[in-house]
């Protein structure tokens, strides 16, 4: 239940935001100027949001593609991402979002077209490169799908670029609009994933692994282009036995051929946003663990993350090729 | 007030502008007047959780005791700030009570304060003026004070922890003339189980923040016993915060108990966090 949606002037009858208007009938509605005013004024705090987070309706005047930061794709020579909304509905304790935004209140800009336009303008700028789209950077690019309908506005455009991949990073369990469409070869359906345990305690109101794993494997032999994403890679007592266990389940439970690409990554906070989220959740568990300071990064120390991500390629390796798999660092 | 006598402690702190619309808040909280001679009349209860003062009329009266309540009962961070009163309306009705979510100032600034979350009173806008005024047309809410109150109290805190509730007293079809003490007092007793349940909300906002925010006792005992530079005295609280989820005081100070100097405890706490295996079954 959404308690308060703000909605800027602009975009009031804005025909998408009387589709997302339809949904939330009990809300109460509030006129607003710009999403600003609300989101990122200071003096908020995330936490106590994120317990009963309302919605901002808006509209994105700028900025609609960037480039990805550095280390972070999936082979491709160009890689860029675009978010249609901020803020996710989970909340888990790694994410960098509860340390970038004053605000968990969900922004969901209704201007898709605007993000078509730009998505074309950078294709055609990069028209002789590989390129990956990735949706979901600033929030999860599936989680409400079934409010925004972005995942299925957005489809419609990359069936007109099939030489282009755009990739859906989500932790949900969200099937439509993919389970209602022929499987494209340019969509790659990114799956985040940790070890039960470790999930059970760090990713809340999120589905459970073993429920995205069924999720994966349905739309893997749907004919879906599956990733895999072990990211971050989390720390702690049986590590090993613990991400031995998720990933022969994994293996295990989907086709291999569906397998586009595995990534890892590590927890990795830059050191303001650390003391940001740290003072959010002091009490956290996983700040507990061997976090240190290496120019300006929090994360556990390089030996470790060398030992997990190594652990969890040759493992990967005995499944896939050694080209399909990637290390992220951003 | 010490230290140690914020731990485990909600803070509440009233604004209110008239005697008798607080007269039935202090008698519910059991605040008494403060017997000082005092800039604005403060009043508060025998454990210091609940403070109020008496603003009187206007947003400069508002703004500058809300001031002076914050500096006064030493308010921590973790306190909640309310504002309660009467209202003229043009949309409610006589006697109800609402939360305030956007409030207009006649410098046509809008603000947004954020009410609490699953409650069942209305929420409505509130125009703030400088000059009472009836042209009840059109807004849900007016009053004096509450834009001044949000904007210091928005200084003072994050947004969760700013209430203003207000109760319609006049409006198109109640004449403010026939408004009379009694009658705004009987408007605030007649709500005072919903003014109760709201602020019942802010007591367990405060006491939870504070316990997140609170400084585990264990880095008082360790900063009096060596002697820590700023920067460290930050490291440590860093580290006992840590410590303090999987290691119990004992063991931190038998971790510590050789070391002869802030560095050599800095070092032994950082050691035993480096080590740490964080056992998610136990989580």
């Amino acid at each position: 239940m959404i308690e308060t949606i703000y909605i800027e002037k602009k975009i009031k009858n804005h025909p998408r935001t009387k589709f997302i208007l339809n949904k939330f009938k009990k809300s109460r509605l509030l006129e607003i100027d710009k999403y600003a005013e609300i989101f990122n004024k200071r003096n908020q705090n995330f936490r106590i949001q994120k317990a009963n987070p309302n919605l901002i309706l808006a509209h994105k005047n700028n900025s609609f593609v960037l480039p990805t930061p550095e280390g972070f794709g999936i082979g491709s020579s160009e890689n860029f991402y675009f978010s249609h909304m901020f803020n996710c509905i989970y909340d888990c304790r790694y994410c960098f979002l509860q340390g970038m935004f004053s605000s968990a209140n969900y922004v969901i800009f209704v201007n898709f077209e605007d993000f078509d336009t730009s998505i074309k303008n950078v294709i055609n700028k990069n028209i002789n490169s590989k390129i990956t789209f990735f949706s979901g950077y600033d929030c999860d690019s599936l989680a409400l799908e079934n409010v925004t309908g972005f995942a299925k506005h957005i489809l419609r455009l990359f069936q007109h670029y099939p030489e282009v991949d755009i990739e859906f990073r989500t932790k949900s369990i969200q099937k439509e609009p993919f389970i209602s469409i022929e499987p494209m070869k340019n969509v790659i359906m990114a799956y985040s994933l940790m070890p039960d345990l470790m999930s059970s305690a760090l990713d809340n109101k999120v589905p459970s692994i073993s429920k995205r794993i069924k999720v994966i494997s349905d739309l893997a032999l749907r004919g879906w282009k599956i990733g895999l994403r072990f990211d971050p890679l989390i720390h702690g007592e049986d590590w090993k036995f613990l991400y031995e266990n998720l990933l022969e389940k994994v293996y295990n439970s989907i086709p291999l051929e569906s397998i586009h690409s595995v990534s890892v990554g590590p927890l990795r906070f830059p050191k303001k946003m650390f003391k940001d989220i740290f003072k959010l959740y002091p009490k956290e568990p996983l700040f507990t663990g061997p976090l240190s300071t290496n120019k300006d990064i929090i994360s556990y120390n390089t030996k470790i993350e060398e030992e997990m991500s190594f652990f969890c390629k040759n493992l990967t390796l005995k499944y896939i090729d050694n080209s399909q798999f990637f290390r992220c660092y951003a | 007030m010490n230290k140690s006598n914020f731990l485990n402690k909600m803070s509440i702190r009233w604004v209110v502008a008239f005697k008798e619309e607080a007269k039935v808040i202090l008698d519910y909280y059991k605040m008494l007047l403060v017997n000082e001679k005092t800039l604005y009349p403060i009043y508060k209860n025998v454990e210091e959780t609940h403070w109020l003062t008496l603003s009187g009329i206007g947003r400069h009266n508002s703004a500058a005791a809300t001031s002076y309540l914050y500096k006064i009962s030493h308010a921590p961070k973790w306190t909640s700030w309310i504002n309660i009163g009467i209202a003229g309306s043009g949309k409610g009705d006589y006697g109800d009570i609402c939360l305030v979510d956007k409030i207009f100032n006649q410098n046509s600034n809008i603000t947004y304060p954020i009410t609490m979350p699953k409650s069942n009173l209305p929420k409505m806008s509130l125009v703030t003026t400088d000059t009472p005024i009836t042209d009840y047309f059109s807004k849900e809410l007016i009053d004096m004070e509450g834009s001044a109150f949000f904007d210091i109290a928005s200084k003072l805190t994050s947004k969760e922890f700013i209430c203003i509730m207000k109760i319609i007293s006049d409006g198109p079809l109640d004449d403010i003339k026939q408004l009379t003490k009694l009658k705004i007092t009987q408007l605030v007793t007649s709500n005072l189980s919903k003014i109760s349940e709201v602020v019942s909300y802010y007591e367990n906002l405060s006491e939870n923040e504070n316990q997140i925010i609170a400084k585990p006792d264990i880095f008082y005992k360790i900063s009096s016993n060596w002697h820590f530079s700023v920067t460290q005295l930050y490291q440590l609280e860093n580290l006992i915060r840590r410590l303090d989820v999987f290691c119990g005081n004992d063991d931190i100070m038998k971790l510590i108990k050789q070391c002869k100097n802030s560095s050599f405890v800095i070092n032994a706490l950082n050691s035993k966090i480096e080590n740490n295996k964080v056992d998610w079954s136990d989580v």
